[in-house]
């Protein structure tokens, strides 16, 4: 057993690794694009937020492996030369996009939660809209993000798995060809790595536990 | 004394909220007011008499459908006014405070100063610290507003609104939501401003108040102007049976 221990082990971790990036630029960039639509979301303009609002619904209501599919299949075979990617930034791609729709979600939700009341003081001290929502409404809203934030970035981690079928060697790919190396040691190779995730989305969960109490003296009124 | 050259003038402004499936609601309904400098204007009416649809409409927190309002020489309903700017000299004062509630009390007040008037931090605080003396809670600067009581949270969001040194203040039921025995001393400090000459626009239920304080007392019905006069005539003598009734209602 600790054989095969030791001889999957460089595979695994290469997998993780693969994991580790993939999951780190997607909740980079989902987090970065889906803050822009959730606050975009929030404005008045019917003209910002119908699209918005589609590309959210579009995304949400389809599942994830056809947009992967659709990056990597269909945009090449429009012919355009920059639409060519190769699996991993279209794996990248991809699963950025679907991220923004929950977090988009998520910051919209937030800054509602924050009474109208704060927003309207602010403004009536003659803050901007943008001042209002940097200095006031943001930094309130930020509290309520974290936990809900954190179990998105689980499940994206946990998501990852599945750009495997485009080829790409993340951790349950790498775990599927040890499987075939040592066919008979099934339970201990899945076994080793869904302990690899769980080394990986246990600390994130805390690490959202921690960010909510340190951000925790943000009092909404009742 | 008020000084006679008015710092608001409010001309035939009607407001009407379209909620689907409903009647619409005429808010306001073609009114016509204006405040002298030094001035303090109480605007009474029962629930839902567009008063304090009014007295948003001053600072364009609701904008109006039409009409016009001047404030200070400044047209505010001029679509190319800069809102945020003019808001700048229109302090205003909310029913439930509003305090920013991830700042401490101090930091209400210097925040505004330091974003918009772009004052140093050490001129912020020293202007915060003198206006929480003034309105009574010196040793209140580093608490949160969950960690205070209504009366001076209140008390925190004056100071704020006096911070931006304001021509006007406008005051949206200050004490409806304060605890009994907090009204008094908030309804002191209203009183206290008025007394050093601020110019003030007070929408109340507190007719003692009204009756100290005022210059004028204007009675509003449903979105429109009904009576209005000095506060012994509205109280001791009202002309129109609306008035009567309702102030029949509350005393």
């Amino acid at each position: 057993m600790i054989d095969v221990i030791l001889s999957t082990m460089p595979f695994l971790l290469e997998g993780l690794w693969m994991t580790f990036k993939i999951s780190l630029i997607t909740i980079f960039f989902g987090s970065l694009i889906g803050t822009v639509v959730g606050m975009l979301r929030t404005l008045d303009y019917a003209l910002i937020t119908y699209p918005l609002g589609a590309y959210i619904h579009a995304l949400r209501g389809t599942p994830f492996l056809i947009h992967l599919y659709f990056v990597y299949f269909m945009l090449p075979a429009t012919g355009i030369s920059w639409l060519q990617l190769e699996a991993f930034p279209a794996a990248v791609i991809a699963l950025s996009l679907y991220t923004s729709t929950y977090v988009a979600e998520i910051v919209r939700g937030a800054i509602e939660a924050v009474p109208r009341g704060q927003s309207e003081a602010a403004r009536s001290t003659g803050m901007t809209a943008l001042q209002t929502m940097w200095y006031v409404v943001l930094p309130q809203a930020m509290k309520l993000m974290i936990p809900p934030m954190g179990g998105v970035y689980v499940i994206i981690i946990k998501g990852t798995s599945i750009v495997s079928v485009i080829g790409i060697a993340e951790l349950v790919r790498a775990g599927e060809h040890a499987t075939q190396r040592h066919p008979r040691e099934l339970m201990l190779i899945y076994g080793m790595t869904a302990m690899m995730y769980f080394a990986y989305c246990y600390p994130v969960l805390r690490l959202a536990r921690w960010a909510e109490a340190k951000f925790g003296s943000v009092r909404l009124p009742s | 004394m008020p000084d006679p050259a008015p710092i608001i003038v409010v001309k035939d402004i009607s407001k009407t909220f379209d909620i689907p499936g409903r009647p619409p609601v005429h808010a306001l309904r073609h009114v016509t007011n204006h405040v002298d400098k030094g001035e303090v204007l109480v605007v009474i009416g029962p629930s839902g008499s567009g008063k304090s649809t009014f007295l948003r409409a001053l600072n364009g927190l609701q904008p109006v459908d039409s009409g016009s309002i001047v404030i200070d020489g400044v047209e505010l309903t001029d679509p190319k006014t800069d809102l945020n700017r003019l808001r700048q000299g229109v302090g205003m004062v909310f029913q439930h405070f509003n305090l920013f509630q991830h700042k401490t009390a101090l930091e209400n007040i210097t925040m505004p100063q330091m974003v918009v008037l772009k004052r140093p931090q050490g001129e912020a605080e020293e202007i915060g610290n003198r206006l929480l003396k003034r309105v009574g809670i010196g040793d209140k600067g580093g608490s949160y507003p969950s960690e205070l009581s209504g009366g001076q949270q209140q008390r925190v969001a004056i100071a704020r609104s006096l911070a931006m040194t304001p021509k006007v203040m406008l005051f949206d039921e200050a004490t409806s939501a304060l605890d009994p025995e907090t009204v008094g001393g908030v309804l002191e400090l209203m009183k206290d401003l008025a007394a050093d000459g601020t110019t003030m626009v007070v929408v109340t239920h507190e007719m003692g108040f009204a009756r100290e304080a005022a210059d004028r007392v204007t009675f509003m019905d449903e979105g429109a102007i009904i009576e209005e006069g000095i506060p012994e005539s509205i109280f001791d003598n009202p002309q129109h049976d609306r008035t009567k009734l309702f102030l029949s209602q509350i005393i």
